[in-house]
């Protein structure tokens, strides 16, 4: 697996685990008593399960198992990907936990915004390595 | 493909049709009640049916399956701790299908749902887990 699957799916990861105990407790929350702080997780639980957890966990296999290009670098360039890792993180941090921490507007839209870029950076890379067998 | 991938993807398949069944039944809300029962389904118990039940499955069994090998005498790291992933998933999801409703239609679920929440919690971290060494640099 290249570098930057492990560090993506790692990642995704570790989102899994943050988000399954947020969801856990919240789960927990609507039969016995819980601090507040619990219920205004919520928010930053859905975003790191869908987009820390599930998005970045395919974006980090795709990037592994798609057709490789017969050149080096075999999966084109990396810069994309970083950058791709960084917007998703860092939006997934503003928009979930900006929300969760009753940040403004302005903070989860930079967040949502973020996770956009990331999605056209990683496309952008993926895109040309969607092709037939031989091309 | 592993015998515990085969119960993976196989219970994906089945929470698959019972969320898009839970589906059907809240098209036209938040809440519905089960026909021929006095049970409501919530909203949420659909989400996490087609979240959790599906994609989640499906995703474990097939990274299971799929994933880098971790040594040559243990390739999938450890079969316990995956048996611990789809046990506590899926008896914690069972739960709260049982749970949620009959809370929402007035009746004593609270053991129900903190059982199920720890189940869960439980499914996942195993598959973290064992996953957690098999991403690696090759």
């Amino acid at each position: 697996m290249p570098l930057l699957s492990t560090l993506l799916v790692r990642t995704a990861l570790g989102w899994l685990a943050a988000a399954a105990l947020m969801g856990a407790l919240l789960l927990a929350g609507k039969a016995v008593p819980m601090p507040e702080a619990v219920f205004q997780a919520f928010p930053l639980h859905a975003e790191a399960m869908l987009v820390g957890w599930m998005v970045q966990l395919a974006m980090g296999v795709a990037y592994w198992i798609l057709p490789k290009y017969p050149r080096l670098p075999e999966r084109g360039p990396a810069a994309p990907i970083w950058a791709a890792w960084l917007l998703l993180n860092g939006g997934v941090l503003l928009a979930g936990l900006g929300r969760s921490m009753g940040a403004g507007d302005g903070t989860v839209l930079a967040g949502r915004v973020a996770e956009l870029l990331a999605a056209a950076a990683f496309a952008l890379a993926a895109w040309p390595r969607v092709k037939a067998f031989g091309r | 493909m592993p015998t515990v991938t085969r119960w993976f993807v196989r219970s994906a398949l089945v929470w698959f049709l019972l969320a898009l069944a839970a589906g059907v039944l809240l098209a036209n809300g938040m809440s519905a009640r089960v026909p021929g029962t006095s049970l409501i389904l919530p909203y949420p118990t659909y989400l996490h049916l087609l979240t959790v039940g599906w994609l989640t499955n499906l995703i474990f069994g097939v990274a299971f399956w799929m994933f880098p090998r971790y040594t040559a005498e243990h390739p999938r790291g450890s079969d316990r701790l995956a048996w611990v992933a789809y046990t506590g998933l899926n008896a914690g999801l069972v739960l709260r299908l049982i749970g949620e409703p009959a809370q929402m239609s007035g009746g004593a679920a609270a053991t129900l749902l903190v059982a199920s929440a720890g189940l869960q919690l439980l499914g996942a971290w195993a598959f973290v887990l064992n996953t957690w060494p098999r991403v690696k640099v090759k």
